[in-house]
This record gives structure tokens, sequence and C-alpha cells, in this order.
């Protein structure tokens, strides 16, 4: 499965129309962007359709009761999917499917994918925020945790990546 | 000037989520233009066939803070509008650890794999779903995990500082270490065949300049400290300032206990105080906020309903509460002279006070001190695993000195006074177990009655859920008799400990001459009837007579025998027998020390065969008996042990009372 549709922008264009979109989210909102706090908050909704008196005696989403999506991270989140659905479909790369390498088992490739979310979805609630809402939000203002997190992420992508090369190349 | 929803506390607003919608459409739109929805293209860069997640992350983070130097800068953006992520050393180093593994796996991040999904990626879904996994595992574990996440707590904290620049010129530095990486990175791809293209063409050095050049102007229309401005925006302080010089902020303690007592909807009561403080007292109903965590805590209650703080004194609660009303917070109000006052004024009991309390004064305290005191169940003490165990019992050196400080554990030294005030152990207070002690129905040298000694628990600041450690000097029986008024009052959360002062002393352990920094009074309940074990001479007859419970005369042998004496009469109670007192323990210059439960159990089992064993323990003035009565009920599980207070000294001046001539 190549990559088809149009080829992606100018990386460094691309930069800083995100750089640009960042600075208005601060100007506007005054925080930055993020994705993981609307996806803990999702986590927090479901928690609470199973089991609500345990999610609102919980310490941490029981903050948080009992209006779990009433947040502004949420529609951040929501805004997320549309637009990088107008964005792919608008270029052509609209593509449904499993991404992997070819000699990639698909179980496999589903296996890293959930196991690699979860291990996000946690870390992202250990450090208040990802890769946008952490790294690239509070990197900006050049705040020291924002800064040792994005060091954190990339020493240990680099460092793991070799144990999970098999689901990319042959 | 901006007015961001942030700064104006309408980042709940509908208009808020709005434009949070439209920014995260933009968002998505710019993470899918550069490819970003795409797992294979993001994992690329860690095998370095593709920078591009370097390149676009580089450059977002670089235009966006030279975008806010210029906004703050030329004062567009008030910089007290923006919200500052705290940092959190230790959480956000293991975070980014655990974070890049993920995505490493994963081949995505939340972000991207929202776009990923959007773009039909089942992988991104999959990735989502794991997220949510992920989400309600760290909630499930956070009871173990929230020392974790505030590991290394630093509150907003800049870079520049810590590198000895100002934030424009940390953002120039910045900017030219991207550039250096832009320039790598196209190196890099183009001798691994991967890319590079950008390095021939005019693009990548007139983007390069460009960059400089506004990091350049963006160091010269930011010389605003970011740090300084962020602590407290002006506009707040002065409306701060305002309240509190009005003194709008207080509530009084009568107050907030009738508020608490009418069961008051929409009021939330928060203890600032540690950890341990809040376990070992708080007023019922209180919430606990420690000062690390107050906004996360109250940020519920967040303008809605009242919100009451409290703390020892003044001086935390009125810090959390500025520090609130920075973010925001409108409904915070302050305990007037915090717990030390609501103790002096609502449950310090009517008969303690000094002016006669109006009857509807005294019922209206009566009604509190029932509420506030009477629910033993909403004052959770230590947790059991801290305490040790079993209690009442005995202590080692060991336990005491690694538990220095708790506040509440309250070590009561039995020295003289000279000795104590020459070293004692940091925290302890002196006390003389002889003041427990008075003339009693005529009878000297008698433990006084619950409330009195009530009073004194209150006067060295003990409660009823604190561990009462008792520090021997010489005398073990000196600790005992403390003892035996904890008892009295039903407090069976002391210990003595094993050694004594002389053991802390010979182990080097810590000392101070100073007292002890605070030791507030405190207000200590009498409990009616707790005291079910001191009998008087009545009943001792009564089982002299029917030579049954068993009376244990515990003083020195020559005077059971009747050879000394120092009363009225010579000799001992008929039917006694006698265990002298100092049997049981081991004194020497180590220490004084108790002997090993089972030598103590081997030596009682002959007077006393079973625990159900009824038995009355005596001496000349109930303070060497108090020992024995320690060591049968407390160490050796004795469950009927009766205490003659009045003793000998009693029972030779009786001349009704019969005598055994010694043997």
């Amino acid at each position: 499965m190549g990559d088809s549709g149009k080829p992606p922008m100018n990386p460094y264009l691309a930069g800083v129309f995100l750089g640009l979109v960042l600075t208005a989210s601060y100007a506007v909102l005054g925080a930055g962007l993020g994705a993981s706090g609307g996806l803990a908050r999702l986590a927090a909704a479901l928690s609470h359709l199973v089991a609500p008196a345990h999610t609102q005696a919980s310490a941490y989403f029981g903050a948080w009761a009992p209006h779990y999506l009433s947040y502004y991270l949420v529609f951040m989140f929501l805004g997320l999917f549309v637009g990088g659905f107008l964005s792919a479909w608008t270029a052509g790369r609209l593509q449904p499917g499993l991404e992997r390498g070819l000699g990639c088992p698909p179980g496999r490739r589903a296996l890293f994918a959930l196991g690699g979310g979860v291990l996000v979805g946690f870390a992202s609630r250990l450090a208040q925020g990802c890769t946008s809402g952490q790294a690239l939000s509070g990197g900006a203002l050049l705040l020291t945790g924002s800064l040792i997190f994005l060091a954190a992420l990339f020493i240990a992508g680099f460092a793991v990546a070799r144990f999970f090369r098999g689901q990319w190349y042959a | 000037m901006l007015s961001t929803f942030y700064g104006a506390d309408r980042l709940d607003s509908p208009a808020a989520w709005a434009a949070a919608f439209i920014l995260g459409v933009l968002f998505g739109l710019a993470l899918e233009r550069a490819g970003f929805g795409s797992s294979r293209r993001l994992a690329a860069v860690f095998y370095l066939d593709d920078l591009a997640v370097i390149k676009v992350m580089f450059t977002a983070l670089v235009t966006a803070m030279l975008a806010l130097l210029l906004l703050t800068g030329s004062g567009l953006l008030p910089p007290e509008h923006l919200f500052y992520l705290p940092t959190v050393y230790g959480a956000h180093l293991l975070g980014g650890l655990i974070l890049g593994t993920g995505f490493a796996m994963g081949g995505w991040c939340p972000g991207t794999a929202a776009v990923g999904a959007a773009s039909g990626k089942l992988d991104a879904l999959l990735f989502l779903a794991g997220g949510v996994l992920g989400c309600l595992l760290y909630n499930e574990l956070y009871p173990w995990l929230a020392p974790l996440a505030a590991w290394g707590e630093a509150g907003v904290d800049f870079l520049s500082p810590h590198l000895g620049l100002s934030q424009g010129a940390a953002a120039f530095y910045v900017t030219l270490l991207a550039v250096l990486v832009f320039w790598g990175c196209e190196i890099l791809e183009r001798r691994r065949g991967v890319g590079g293209a950008l390095l021939s063409g005019r693009f990548l050095p007139t983007f390069s300049l460009a960059l400089l050049l506004t990091a350049a102007v963006a160091y010269l229309v930011a010389p605003l400290d970011l740090a300084q401005v962020s602590a407290a925006g002006p506009s707040r302080e002065a409306a701060l300032l305002a309240q509190i010089e009005a003194g709008t902020d207080h509530i009084e303690p009568e107050e907030l206990a009738d508020r608490l007592l009418a069961r008051e909807a929409g009021l939330v009561v928060a203890d600032v105080r540690t950890e341990a403080e809040y376990r070992a007292f708080h007023l019922r109903g209180a919430i606990h906020a420690p000062l690390p965590r107050v906004h996360e805590v109250l940020a519920p209650y967040k303008n809605r309903g009242l919100i009451v703080l409290y703390s020892g004194g003044m001086t935390h609660a009125a810090q959390a509460r500025d520090s609130l009303a920075r973010q925001g917070f409108r409904n915070v109000y302050l305990l007037s002279e915090g717990l030390t006052g609501f103790r002096e004024r609502v449950l310090k009991p009517a008969s303690l006070r000094e002016e006669t309390p109006t009857p509807e004064k005294a019922a209206r305290i009566r009604a509190w001190r029932a509420f506030f005191l009477a629910a033993p169940a909403a004052v959770a003490g230590p947790e059991p695993a801290e305490m040790p165990a079993p209690l009442p019992g005995l202590i080692e050196t060991d336990w005491l000195a690694r538990n220095l400080g708790q506040p509440w554990i309250k070590i009561i030294d039995l020295r003289s006074q000279p000795e104590y005030n020459t070293g004692h152990i940091p925290g302890a207070v002196y006390l003389s177990y002889d003041s427990l002690r008075g003339v009693v129905g005529g009878v000297s040298s008698m433990l006084l009655p619950a409330e009195l000694l009530a009073a004194h628990f209150s006067l060295i600041g003990v409660t009823p859920r604190d561990l009462v450690v008792l520090i021997p000097g010489e005398k073990m029986h000196d600790a005992t008799l403390v003892g035996m008024a904890a008892e009295r009052l039903g407090h069976r959360r002391y210990a003595i400990l094993q050694g004594g002062m002389a053991k802390w002393l010979k182990e080097k352990r810590p000392l101070t001459t100073a007292l002890p920094a605070a030791a507030p009074s405190s207000y200590y309940p009498v409990q009616p009837g707790a005291d079910d074990f001191t009998v008087d001479a009545r009943a001792v007859l009564e089982a002299s007579q029917q030579g049954r419970p068993l009376i244990l005369d515990v003083r020195p042998a020559e005077y059971f025998r009747g050879e000394k004496s120092e009363e009225a009469r010579a000799g001992h109670i008929p039917g006694a027998r006698n265990r002298p007192f100092s049997e049981d323990v081991v004194a020497g210059p180590e220490g004084v020390f108790f002997k090993p439960a089972a030598e103590l159990a081997a030596a009682y089992a002959r007077l006393l065969p079973d625990k159900q064993s009824p038995v009355i323990v005596h001496c000349r003035t109930g303070h060497q008996a108090s020992q024995t009565f320690f060591v049968l009920k407390r160490l050796l599980g004795y469950r009927q042990v009766k205490y003659y207070d009045a003793g000998w000294s009693e029972w030779a001046s009786r001349p009704e009372l019969p005598v055994a001539p010694g043997k």
C-alpha cells in the first residue's frame, strides 16, 4: 500500500502553517493545541457509561464529573477529525485499510497499533499531554518540562524503533 | 489588546468550544497536509528514512515561539492571559519515554491518529482505542500513580533562567539550533538517498534566513521576562488585594460550624494541610486539597457554590486562596484563624471557656461538639500500616526515628525537667507523671479523674487520633503511669519506647534543646465509662474474702512480707500474692527494657493459668502497679485486669480492713 494522491506539502511550509495554527490557539483560547486531552475525556465518558458511580468516585476521572465532555479539548479533538477528513478527501488521500509493510501480517500490525495506543494514552496522562499538547504547545513557550518531554520522546522512539521495524520493512 | 478565553475565564463557554472546534479543524488540516495521516511516514523518522516529523515539528515550534514572543512583546497579547503547563520533571521525563516507545510501536500519536482515522486508516482507529484503554488504566491505577505524577513538581518553569538567558535570547538560540537541525536533516536524507531535494535551490537558505531574522526581531521586541509576568496578572492582583482589604474573603468559625451543621448544599470545605495532618484530624465533611494539588482538586467547584479553605493557622490557606484567585476562582473563602481558631471557638467545651457562655450559646456549643467530635468514622486517623502494631504496646527506637516529625505522633518525655531541657527527642514535650495524680477523696497520689486528665492532654496538644509515644527515663513505671491516664481516657493509641531515653541517647539519635515548633493546645474529649478497670477497696476486700479475683501485690518482697513499711501498717492484703514489678524489667546503662514477652508469659502463667483469669493489681500508690497492669493487659493479653489505684497506702490507713502479717 504505497502513498497515493498528491505528494505531501513541503514540510517547512507545513510546519509554519501548524505553528500559526498553534499561535492562533494561544491568541484566541489562551491555551495551546491538544489531542490527548479530548481522548482522555472520551475515555472518562465511556468509563461513566459502564460504571457511573465508580467513575465519579475515582480520583482522576472523578474531577471531571459529571460533564466529562464539556471541555474545549473535546471539541478540538472533533475538529481534528473533520479537518483531517477534509484535507485527505481534497488531496485524494482517503485510503481505508490497515497501513503496514508487505511482509507484516495484519494481526501483528493491529496488535502493535493497539499496544502503542495503550502506552501513549497512559503516558499522555502521566505527562499531562502528548506530542501536540505537551511537546509542541509547551515547547513553543520554552517550558522546561515540555522540552524534557520532547527530548525523552525522541530518545525513546529512536531507541526502541528496531523492535518494531518488521511492521514496515520486509 | 487580545483577550483570550482563558484570560477571561471563559474556556468553559460554548463560544470557546466553537473556537476550539474551528482550531481543531485547522490543526487537522495542517497535520494531514504535512503527510501525517500515514503511520508509515510518521514511523519512518525513527529509521531515518523520512525526517518530515522532525522538520514539521521543529518548524511549528519555532514559528509559534517567535510569533508568541512578537505578540506578547508588542503588547498585543497579555502574557498572563496564557496558560502555562506546569513542569513536573520526573513525570515529564518518564511520560516522554513511554510516549516515545508507544509512538514507535504504534506509528501514531493522538493528534496524527485522529487525522489518520479520518483518512480511513484502521490502525489509527485501533491506536485510538488503545489510547482510551491507556487512559482508563491510568485512572484505575491513579491512587498508586499519584506520587509519580507529582514527582519533581516545579510549577511553571521556563528554560531560559536555567541557561542564564532572557526569553528572547533563548528563543534566538533555539531558532539557530532549529536551522542547523534542518540542514542536518537534509544532508542526512541526501546521503541516505531518501530525500534532501531542498538542499539544492533557494528555498532552504531563504527559509533559514527568514527564521533567523524573525528571531532577531523577536529578541529586540521581547525584553519582557515571561516568567515574571506570568506569575500574576495586574488586574487580578488588584482585585484580589481589594478583596483582602475589605475582609470579604473570610468566614468566621462559628458561621462555618453552623453552615456545616445545617449541611448546606454547595458548601465545599477544603483542608490544604498535608495528608498526614488531614488524616490525623479534619473538619467533618472537609475534602483534602493539599497545596500542590489544590487547583486540580478544586477545579470541579470553580465558581460554583462556596469554597472554604483552612489550614492549621492562616498562612497556607491564604497562599492557596491567592493562587486559586489567580486562576480565576472567585468563590474562595478562608476560615478565620484556621483550625486553631475553630478548636478554640467552636470545639472547646462550655466548661473550659473563660467566659461562661449563655445557655443558648452553651446549647450551640453542645450541638457543634456532637457534630464535629462524635463521629469518629469521619475523623480518619493514620492508616493502620503506619501505626506500630499492636497498640497499646512497645515501639523500638528505629521506628520512632523513622517517623519523627509525623504530625500524628505526640512524644512525651518523662524524665526530669533539667534532663529534658538539656536535650530531648525533637518534637517531644515534657511531662511529669506526678502532675497526673492528686488527692482524690482524701487518698493521696490517685490518678486524676478523666476530665482533668483530658485537660492535661489538651494542654500538651494530644488529640484522640494521635499516637502518644511515652519515653521513660530510668523507670519504666513512669511511662506506664501515663499509660494508665491514657487508658482512663479510652486512648488506645499509645506506645512505650522500649529502652527509654537511655537507649535513644546511646544510639546517638537526633536531639534538640528547642521546644516543639508549634505545640498548640487541642481539645481532648472525655469518653464517659472508658475506665472500667479501676476498683476500690470494697472490691478488693470482696476478692480477699472470696479468693477470687487473684490479688497481685507488686511491691518489693520485703514490703509484702512486712519487713519494711512506709505506711500506717505493715504487711499485705490477706490472700494476695507477690510478684514484684521490678521482676518484669531489666534496667541498666543501656536503658530500661521490658523482659521478652515469652519470659514474662511463662512467669505469669504460674500465677494466672489462663488469659481470662481475673486479677487485681496494686502496689503502694498505684505507680508500680501501673507497670504490671500494662504487662498483663497490653503485653500478655490478660483480659480481666483490674487496678486498685489507692493501694496499700489507703488499705493500711483504714483500720477496718484486714491485714495479713508477714511470714
